[in-house]
């Protein structure tokens, strides 16, 4: 027995030995965390062709994107930063004000790649606070209107001329939903997450109102629209607890005859069996206003990162065109108006989407948007539920919002 | 008459257990949407490879595994090497600091993983253990450790002081009689800690992520994740990721069940 | 000379020094590894932190102020509430199915240690997985559940498990305590091998019927084990986060919402490290009182 115990003492001992020896990285990498977690994504491509084309190499690491924000604040805490990293770009202006990116105004004027008039503003506007540079927009998706054509057909309704304003979209989904069959007329996202409210803004905004106006009669109407959808049962209740891409799910497998998402759903079309159409988002009708969300990661080097310059040039290779181009193999977009893709795959799709990028509106920014977006999560479930009615369930939010909108305004809102 | 009723009761009971399992693998075998068809659909319509052959191509799966297997393997050894002192000395001694040292060994276990993960990363980063498998097995034994003390302390409570007297009186010094008396009676307590040791072990996630950069070192845990991105999440593939990923368990566990399951049915000291 | 080595050896191996000595190398490790961690938390809960001097350990002292935010928060009560029946509900169904399933398996019939270890596979899959098939399971749409219900004729509409935050906490309890009845169900199993047979043959002999046996013998010798599942299954389940943060992410408006799931939300969503760490701080307090009860039940059970 005793000497069982020694041996499993030196085998530790040897483990000790081998980990402490492995390998130490070469101190010239640059270090970049993302989240592209598939193999076919565009982003790990463009990274090996950096590598086979430059001296100073990138090392790169996934993270998942559940886990971006947590790694990237152990890091900070730990002083042990990447020298980039991909983040969502709401949060930028909360990273910005506390200090956690690098500034990279004087990189970016003096940049020959990167040129501000070239990105859709709302793209740009994510990226700056205070007048300052803090990331550079990396990827751009928007949100429209998918819906099966077939199933149109089926109900009557033309599938060239789809839902325009939120009147046909009640309607059509009244239309197209059939209990028996189990379909639903239409599907949203309104979970408790930052999904939810990237979802419900673009219709807060058509109705004329804002985060400021939240107790408007325009914004109750909003609310209302989804709420609707979901008391009558024209979408399913599990709205309120599945991620875009689930209830893009359940629309290609036949649950639902419309769903709201966006470019990234468009790898999953290739088995797709019935014949499907995207358009823009319907608008409200007597308000004509044209809004829809803007998502999409930005390049951004933390404070604290030690190849700072290293890294930009990074951030300028996957900017230029030829990188850019490679966006919509994945079904995202390049942030830039100014690319055009050579014979893109789903031609109808991308023209489209490239449309609906010209009237993408940011979130915020905001230093204290994860607040913000909280408020306004709570309010949509609480009426999605059933919880309170609309209004009531507003005019809660806009007791969060307005004092955080007071101290610090949203540029433009 | 009797045994073939208690059978019968326990392939049901097993089955519908089981059921959740059996929808992973059918998940695995079944394309995309028929993953969200309605009526759902017990048995795949069209069961396909399709999955296993994306995942086996696109991911060094192996690697993963192997790595899985080091970290719960390291993991278990040092778990039951540490407990074992522990264990003994809080059974078979009374006093306030034995229990001062209960009490903190519980209270060890209390932080949700994400908020240990910072400090964690700091003591590894100062002993320059970062990137290395040797940390992550240290920190998840953290996880398992007030665990194994805990049943195993228990399990020497359970072995009657007065035959380790026996042996003292025969002229054994304490840790022999430990070690000849003690340890054999404590046989099935250690069979069963090891085993639940090492499945905690292998589905340990957020230490591998927090403190390994390489994905050469990576367990299988995160390569499963790889498979849930950002807007979309391939469930198909995910699912026949962790098929790969949990069958080998399974079926050594099931190879290996009788040894170990069998200690818990003969009935203990006579 | 090596006569007299040897003794001291023996000596050395049979003093009384070796009792500390053995558990403080398992206490040294643990204080290192996790007190700091542990402490770390606490001095982060009475701080301002903010991502600028998360890095430093001194911060702005700022008292109790997190906890009275916490405290005043309207979500308080709710997730106070929703772990409270979160945990009690679960340790109590895991450790019966547990139990159950135990003593059905304890019976000498062909199959019981196969069927036993297959159930164990269960607690193998990873949360994630356990979190997406409970999803799809319970989905109201075109959830497997739902349909047995219909179609045994037991609902008459689709129950909104998840997506209703009346029952959302059944819903992610259901899920939980299948991933936890196989650990307890192993753990009390290997309790009951520990019980002499004999004993239940004398009992029985007595004319002791099977229920009294367990009321009057099996229920007793079990009690150490039961009070450390209890334990360790109290201080586990106050934990649980990958779980529902899959299958809800605390919702619908926070009614699956519990200890652990708030204390991310404010660290890693909202950026209020002081926030994060007083609630992680709160769930040490009541740990704290799990471990002394079970530490008062350990000297009881020393003392008989």
């Amino acid at each position: 027995m005793r000497r069982d115990f020694l041996k499993g003492t030196a085998a530790l001992g040897a483990l000790a030995v081998l980990g402490a020896r492995w390998p130490a990285q070469a101190a010239e990498a640059i270090t970049m965390w993302h989240i592209f977690g598939a193999e076919t994504e565009p982003g790990l491509k463009n990274i090996k062709r950096w590598n086979e084309t430059q001296a100073q190499q990138i090392d790169q690491k996934f993270v998942p994107f559940g886990q971006l924000s947590q790694q990237l604040i152990k890091g900070i805490a730990t002083g042990d930063v990447p020298d980039l990293i991909t983040i969502d770009n709401p949060v930028v202006a909360s990273f910005a004000t506390q200090d956690a990116l690098e500034e990279l105004s004087d990189l970016v004027r003096a940049s020959r790649v990167i040129k501000a008039d070239q990105y859709y503003a709302g793209s740009w506007g994510t990226t700056l606070w205070n007048g300052k540079q803090y990331a550079v927009p990396g990827e751009a998706n928007t949100l429209a209107l998918y819906y099966n054509a077939d199933m149109f057909k089926a109900k009557g309704l033309d599938p060239d001329k789809p839902p325009r304003t939120w009147a046909e979209l009640h309607h059509a989904a009244e239309v197209l939903t059939d209990k028996d069959k189990g379909v639903f007329g239409t599907a949203f996202c309104a979970l408790q997450s930052e999904e939810g409210t990237f979802q419900f803004l673009p219709f807060l905004q058509q109705s004329g109102a804002s985060l400021k106006t939240l107790t408007s009669p325009d914004a109750v109407a909003a609310l209302q629209l989804w709420t609707d959808f979901v008391a009558k049962g024209l979408a399913s209740r599990d709205v309120l607890v599945k991620r875009q891409f689930e209830m893009t799910s359940s629309w290609l497998a036949g649950g639902s005859a419309m769903v709201i998402s966006g470019p990234w759903e468009l790898q999953r079309m290739k088995d797709v069996k019935f014949n499907w159409r995207v358009a823009t988002l319907p608008h409200r009708e007597g308000k004509d206003i044209e809004a829809s969300a803007l998502g999409g990661y930005v390049w951004g080097v933390p404070k604290g990162a030690r190849n700072k310059e290293a890294a930009f040039k990074v951030i300028e290779f996957m900017s230029e065109p030829a990188q850019m181009q490679q966006s919509w193999s994945g079904g995202r977009l390049a942030p830039v108006t100014t690319l055009q893709v050579e014979s893109p795959v789903m031609p109808e799709a991308y023209a489209t989407f490239r449309k609906q990028m010209e009237v993408a509106r940011p979130r915020g920014p905001h230093p204290r948007w994860p607040d913000i977006s909280a408020a306004m999560q709570t309010a949509i479930q609480e009426a999605l539920t059933g919880r309170s009615p609309p209004d009531a369930a507003l005019k809660k939010a806009s007791l969060v919002i307005n004092p955080i909108l007071e101290r610090t305004p949203i540029a433009g809102l | 008459m009797r045994k073939s009723l208690l059978f019968a009761v326990a392939a049901i009971v097993s089955g519908f257990y089981l059921f959740p399992v059996y929808w992973m693998y059918a998940s695995a075998l079944k394309l995309s949407d028929e993953l969200n068809a309605n009526p759902p659909t017990l048995i795949p319509h069209a069961p396909t490879l399709a999955a296993f052959r994306w995942i086996f191509e696109r991911e060094n799966v192996a690697q993963y595994l192997w790595n899985s297997l080091l970290l719960s393997s390291g993991v278990t050894l040092l778990t039951l090497l540490l407990a074992t002192g522990a264990a003994y000395s809080l059974a078979r001694v009374r006093s306030i600091w034995m229990d001062v040292m209960l009490v903190g060994v519980m209270l060890s276990q209390v932080l949700p993983p994400p908020l240990l993960v910072t400090p964690m990363f700091v003591i590894f980063r100062q002993i320059d253990l970062i990137n290395t498998l040797l940390a992550v097995i240290l920190a998840t034994t953290t996880k398992t450790l007030p665990f194994a003390v805990v049943m195993l302390r228990t399990s020497f409570a359970q072995v009657p002081v007065d035959l380790e007297e026996a042996a003292r009186v025969d002229g054994a010094s304490r840790v022999l009689a430990f070690l000849r008396v003690t340890l054999p009676l404590a046989r099935v307590g250690y069979i069963v800690v090891g085993t639940l040791v090492f499945l905690l072990a292998y589905g340990e996630f957020v230490y591998p992520v927090s403190l390994l950069n390489k994905k050469a070192l990576q367990p299988a845990t995160v390569g499963l994740y790889s498979f849930v991105g950002a807007d979309y999440s391939d469930w198909a593939n995910a699912m026949a990721f962790a098929s790969v990923f949990v069958t080998p368990v399974i079926v050594v566990f099931m190879l290996l069940q009788r040894r170990i399951v069998s200690g818990l049915t003969a009935g203990a000291l006579k | 000379m090596r006569d007299h080595r040897r003794r001291q050896l023996e000596r050395a191996l049979d003093s009384e020094a070796l009792w500390p000595l053995m558990v403080g190398f398992s206490a040294l490790y643990l204080a290192f590894f996790v007190g700091y961690p542990v402490i770390y938390n606490l001095i982060m809960s009475v701080q301002h932190v903010t991502l600028g001097n998360i890095r430093f350990l001194v911060r702005p002292f700022v008292g109790l102020d997190n906890y009275a935010k916490l405290v005043a928060d309207p979500l308080f009560t709710m997730v106070v509430q929703n772990t409270l029946l979160f945990v009690v509900g679960n340790v109590a169904l895991q450790f019966l199915g547990g139990l159950a399933l135990a003593l059905f398996f304890q019976q000498p019939f062909p199959g019981a240690s196969f069927f036993r270890g297959l159930i164990l596979a269960g607690w193998i899959l990873p949360p994630l997985v356990i979190g997406a098939v409970w999803k799809w399971l319970l989905a109201s749409d075109n959830g497997i559940i739902n349909y047995a219900l219909h179609g045994l004729g037991l609902t008459s509409g689709p129950v909104y498990w998840l997506s209703d935050p009346a029952t959302s906490l059944i819903g992610v309890t259901m899920a939980n305590v299948w991933f936890g009845v196989p650990f307890n169900m192993i753990l009390l199993s290997a309790g009951l091998a520990g019980v002499p047979r004999d004993i239940y043959e004398a009992a029985a002999l007595d004319g002791a019927g099977p229920l009294r046996r367990f009321f009057a013998i099996t229920l007793p010798l079990l009690r150490p084990t039961i009070y450390a599942l209890l334990a360790l299954s109290t201080i586990y389940t106050m934990r649980a986060f990958d779980l529902i943060w899959t299958m809800t992410h605390g919702g619908p408006v926070d009614s699956s919402n519990i200890f652990p799931v708030w204390a991310y939300r404010l660290s890693f969503e909202l950026f209020d490290f002081g926030g994060g760490a007083a609630v992680s701080t709160m769930m040490l307090v009541v740990v704290f009182i799990v471990a002394l009860i079970y530490v008062r039940s350990v000297r009881a059970e020393q003392l008989s």
